[in-house]
């Protein structure tokens, strides 16, 4: 053993892994110190919220609906950890012939089933010994926009506070 | 004890792990603007396929066999490499990155760790990348970084040794070392090799027990003294975790096509120029000599009559009055020296540059008669590669440069960037 790395040096293993320390700058003079100094903290990071570990973890992208009712909807993007076990019930991404999937995982000895939450969908079996399977990792969150409404919804949105308005008399502004 | 940790087929395995459509099929990695074989799977290599052999030479075989391309994702690549590296620092304090597919690492003899023994770390840290990054990795531990070279090379080429192979003093060093060519030892080149093979050694192990050490300096210099030393199990390469600085730096990438005018060239100069300057601040040092080269393509033949095209190839280099890293600086004089070099009439195949006698940073010093960089100019130089680590590499450029892209690299069957471009991400359904 020579020589640790240089805190400076981090950089050269995982520059992903840089967090922004935001900088106050008070001048040192004699006085009264800045009472706000000793409260200093990193700012807060979605990656320090999301990610467990970063060398695993892979971003996904949803391409259709058929996850719709575990809110995965299309375009959502998955937080993938490969470092996570596998077991039924977790939703995972995986490779079955070549597609690739994210699907609640289910196995049953040597039947692996893929289950949808789209009741307009069918699961997906999986026969370890016909099928090529293999396993990127287990989705630990969802990042998404939040729905939009469409104009039906708009428009009965606001035909329910216009009731709510007569029914309760609350004067026109 | 010294650990060598490499992966198998790098820039096929990265493919593999974001695509297993191409696992058990054979894939040939291609480098070089898609002209030449740079990494082959194990069906690949069955197959017959050479590295480094030209595109144009299997074309058959890949017909034939249906062999998968990939043009070199280096983004990928690079990222895949970075994990790893990360990875092995959880296994051991200190990681030596020796290349992008291969990295030293350095564990105490007396481990208290959780591991029974050196089988048992080498199959943890197997499969944790093979997890993690479903990239498949062979170890090699042994007391020097030598015999864990030796030992990685044994661990590949025995399957049954599940990717792992432990050369400690004693029978199994002498096993290994009697079985294992001379060649293809770390650090014996061709030359060596001959040398060695004309006085009878041709295995490591006649090496290591070779008698007379004064012939061993005088013929192969202190590094074959080395050698010996190290595969007796006396360390001799010691572990680099801070990578000393480079001497010499160097940018010199085929264009995609053959490309006939000053314009163009100079356009690639200037980018392969920031690129070094990139490079110098990066290892915070400062540069004063700077030689440019350009040359044809030396295997071309002329079209219709097959015989040699005209060739042409020039260098020049000149030495600035001062040490800088700031690329107008270096350009000043570059294009010059460029302009000087054409000649018109010819199809250019590559453009280089090279940068010497680097300094630190620290300690130049001042000129009495030219300018040296002011520590404005050298500041601009370190918010650009902040901006553009940031944003993507040649956000922030001269106006200068790349201006067409005529120039550029070919990368025909390039694969998504899968972790480094938001746009490209994995889809799934």
């Amino acid at each position: 053993m020579i020589d640790t790395i240089k805190p400076a040096n981090i950089w050269h293993i995982d520059p992903a892994e840089r967090v922004p320390i935001p900088f106050y700058q008070s001048p040192v003079s004699a006085g009264f110190g800045n009472p706000a100094e000793n409260y200093l903290r990193a700012r807060l990071s979605l990656d320090q919220l999301c990610i467990e570990h970063p060398d695993a973890s892979y971003f996904v992208e949803v391409d259709g609906d058929s996850m719709i009712a575990d809110d995965i909807r299309p375009g959502s993007i998955l937080v993938v950890d490969a470092s996570h076990t596998v077991e039924t019930g977790k939703i995972i991404v995986c490779w079955v012939n070549g597609e690739c999937y994210a699907k609640r995982f289910v196995r049953f000895e040597r039947m692996i089933a893929l289950f949808p939450s789209n009741p307009d969908y069918l699961p997906i079996y999986v026969h370890l010994d016909i099928d090529q399977f293999s396993v990127l990792g287990v989705v630990i969150r969802i990042v998404s926009k939040p729905p939009k409404w469409d104009s039906e919804q708009t428009k009965s949105a606001i035909n329910h506070v216009r009731t709510y308005r007569r029914e309760r008399n609350v004067r026109e502004l | 004890m010294y650990g060598l940790i490499d992966v198998n087929a790098m820039y096929v395995s990265c493919e593999r792990a974001f695509n297993p459509r191409l696992n058990g099929v054979p894939v040939v990695a291609v480098g070089n603007n898609d002209h030449c074989v740079i990494a082959r799977s194990n069906e690949a290599k069955i197959l017959g396929i050479k590295m480094g052999q030209p595109l144009f030479q299997i074309r058959e075989l890949i017909d034939e066999h249906n062999v998968q391309i990939c043009s070199s994702n280096f983004e990928l690549i690079g990222d895949m490499s970075a994990r790893m590296m990360s990875v092995l620092a959880q296994f051991a304090d200190d990681v030596e990155p020796y290349s992008i597919d291969e990295a030293f690492i350095q564990v105490n003899t007396h481990f208290d760790g959780i591991y029974p023994s050196y089988q048992g770390l080498g199959y943890a840290i197997r499969d944790t990348i093979g997890q993690w990054l479903r990239l498949p990795v062979c170890v090699g531990f042994g007391i020097t970084k030598t015999l864990a070279k030796v030992a990685n090379k044994r661990a590949k080429a025995k399957p049954e040794l599940g990717g792992v192979c432990v050369i400690t003093n004693g029978e199994s060093a002498e096993e290994a070392l009697r079985e294992f060519p001379v060649k293809d030892l770390w650090g014996i080149g061709s030359q060596y090799a001959r040398l060695l093979k004309k006085n009878g050694i041709e295995t490591a192990w006649q090496l290591q027990r070779i008698e007379d050490l004064d012939w061993v300096r005088d013929r192969m210099t202190v590094n074959g003294l080395r050698m010996v030393y190290e595969l007796r199990g006396f360390p001799c390469r010691l572990l680099e975790v801070n990578a000393p600085p480079k001497k010499t730096i160097c940018t010199a990438v085929s264009f995609g096509k053959l490309i006939p005018d000053l314009k163009n060239i100079t356009d690639a100069l200037t980018t392969y120029l920031a690129r070094c300057c990139e490079k110098l601040r990066k290892q915070e040092s400062l540069a004063r000599h700077v030689t440019v080269f350009l040359h044809t393509n030396p295997n071309r033949i002329t079209p219709g009559n097959g015989l040699p095209a005209k060739q042409y190839s020039a260098s020049r280099s000149v030495r600035l009055p001062h040490y800088t890293n700031h690329l107008p600086d270096f350009l000043r004089y570059a294009i010059p020296v460029v302009e000087s070099l054409f000649q018109f009439g010819y199809n250019y195949q590559k453009v280089g540059v090279i940068l010497n006698d680097i300094i630190p940073d620290t300690i130049h010093q001042g000129n009495l008669f030219a300018e040296f960089p002011t520590a404005k100019s050298l500041h601009i130089g370190k918010t650009i590669d902040r901006i553009n680590r940031k944003h993507g590499r040649d956000k922030v450029r001269l106006a200068s440069q790349l201006q067409s892209p005529d120039w550029s690299m070919v990368r025909g069957s390039l694969s998504r960037q899968y972790t480094t471009d938001w746009n490209q991400l994995l889809k799934a359904k």
